[in-house]
């Protein structure tokens, strides 16, 4: 997980002078939950995979102009599930483009039937609970994220709720 | 959730920190003064204002700092543009069009203005009329309207269109001045008519950009929401630009988002262009007491200002690119391509009658 406040701000600080470790470290703080949120929004590890680094080359590309007293996941977090949703909604015009790119699974059985349940959700519900509850950001915060009233935020998040909790009760 | 972990997550993470590690590690990154170069104005800037309140002699320091922010030896005034073309600019000492000489000429007290597509005439607006000008400021016409803003002119030499917003609505009118017709509700966010064949203009309205078919009636897109600062079309109409200072997208034809781009935290984007010709985004990002100016896709600083830089505004031909930088009450033209160069002109707001807004630069005539 993402190290402290403190921690951040000197990897940001150090990343900044130049020092491959210090950029290493928040590169692996943040990687993990960035590239999980891209794939259970897109449902593609290697499209997930290829969003996650994309957000990584642009924080590389504006590390100099970073201000490093405000948290680096969330900018981080708002480029990759934006860009998520709209691979989502982009694949969602040409289905024919790919398979789906589903791994085998190694997780325990109501996992597997929670994520096959989270994929009937369009992507804009997927995103909304997948902040909410695998980055745990407030729905405040998702709404200045995502760039919605706040409203909005809220009533997505209670229909993929029910949505979830109907189908798999 | 919590939980969750993707299948192969370790490969991935190594595949992925190999190609991060390697732009890591090719990127230029900024030496230690420059890097400290906020924090030293900062304090200089707090330093000479408390001494300005407390002493006479205090007020020389003021003078001296504000000399010291801009381009050195820059010209002490905009004695020629360094490209072929007009400029023309507005503000509150009114409407202005500068020569490829230096020469200027106020077409008179116009708060917004606009070339028309040949550049052989002018719109602009005052507080209850919109006006067609020729550039010796000689009026054409004038179409009395409660409060316009935003003129902006598309079409052929024989059959052109004005776009402007007034009351709260989009309205359109013949290059002639007739034929005037509300489109619909508008926000005060500066229409922009899509280049190549058509009448279609971008404009903002309840929160969104929509794109607008003029002789078809109907709408083309609408992007998702967030109230657009200002909206801009690549060259060849393929692309539109949506700016925010907290988040810029660019469109394609079809409304998909093809391009993004969210400053930090605490920083803020002052201003975006297409390049002439490209699809390629020159963006001016301020962050605590600097601006930078960038290209979009690789990051490549073309300049750095200390205070806000404003505004962006491109030659014909796009060899070079006009800042404006009212901290430093200066513009400086960079040359972009190489070999690099910078031009300043100092002392603008003096000879504009404040400091004022790079409206475009036409045309090459």
């Amino acid at each position: 997980m993402a190290g402290s406040g403190r921690d951040e701000r000197a990897w940001v600080r150090r990343a900044q002078a130049g020092s491959v470790s210090e950029f290493e470290a928040l590169f692996r703080a943040h990687w993990g939950p960035a590239y999980r949120a891209a794939y259970l929004v897109v449902r593609d590890a290697s499209a997930a995979e290829d969003i996650a680094q994309e957000a990584f080359l642009s924080a590389v590309r504006t590390l100099d102009r970073f201000d490093r007293r405000r948290p680096f996941g969330p900018w981080l977090h708002r480029i990759v599930v934006n860009r998520a949703i709209d691979w989502a909604r982009a694949r969602a015009l040409r289905p024919e483009a790919e398979a789906v790119d589903t791994p085998a699974p190694e997780r325990p059985e109501h996992d597997e039937e929670l994520l096959r349940e989270l994929d009937r959700l369009s992507p804009e519900h997927r995103a909304v609970i997948v902040l909410r509850y695998l980055l745990e950001y407030t729905p405040g915060e998702i709404a200045d994220l995502l760039e919605l009233p706040r409203g909005t935020v809220n009533s997505r998040l209670r229909r993929g709720l029910d949505h979830l909790k109907e189908r798999l009760e | 959730m919590k939980r969750f972990r993707v299948p192969n997550e370790h490969e991935a993470v190594e595949r992925s920190w190999e190609v991060v590690r390697a732009a890591y590690e090719a990127r230029e990154p900024v030496t230690w003064p420059r890097r400290h170069a906020r924090p030293l104005v900062a304090g200089a800037l707090v330093a000479a204002a408390v001494a300005a309140v407390l002493s006479p002699p205090g007020r020389s320091v003021v003078h001296s700092l504000r000399k010291a922010v801009g381009v050195e030896n820059a010209q002490t005034e905009l004695f020629s543009l360094p490209a072929r073309g007009r400029l023309l600019v507005s503000g509150k000492g009114g409407t202005w069009i500068v020569n490829a000489d230096g020469s200027r000429r106020r077409l008179g007290a116009y708060r917004d203005a606009a070339w028309s597509p040949s550049g052989r005439f002018v719109a602009a607006v005052k507080r209850s009329e919109l006006v067609a000008l020729d550039p010796k400021g000689n009026v054409r016409w004038t179409l009395p309207r409660r409060s316009p803003r935003f003129p902006t002119w598309t079409g052929t030499p024989t059959d052109t269109r004005i776009a402007y917003i007034a009351g709260g609505r989009l309205h359109v009118v013949a290059g002639d001045g007739t034929g005037d017709r509300a489109i619909g509700p508008a926000a005060r966010v500066a229409p922009v008519w899509r280049p190549g064949p058509g009448r279609v203009v971008a404009y903002a309205t309840h929160g969104k950009a929509v794109v607008y078919d003029v002789d078809g009636g109907r709408i083309l897109m609408r992007t998702p929401p967030g109230l657009p600062q200002k909206l801009a079309w690549s060259d060849d109409g393929k692309l539109l630009l949506v700016f925010r200072p907290y988040g810029l997208r660019v469109y394609d034809r079809r409304g998909r988002v093809v391009l993004q781009d969210d400053p930090s935290d605490a920083t803020h984007d002052a201003d975006a262009v297409f390049a002439p010709g490209t699809h390629r985004l020159v963006i001016i990002r301020i962050h605590g007491l600097a601006s930078d100016v960038f290209t979009g896709r690789n990051g490549r600083l073309l300049y750095r200002g200390s205070g806000a830089l404003r505004q962006l505004v491109f030659s014909p031909g796009g060899r070079w690119l006009l800042v404006t930088w009212p901290t430093a009450n200066q513009w400086v033209f960079v040359r972009v391509g190489r070999p690099r160069q910078i031009v300043g002109a100092a002392r603008i707001s003096g000879q504009f009658g404040g400091y004022p807004r790079a409206v475009s630069w036409c045309c090459g005539r």
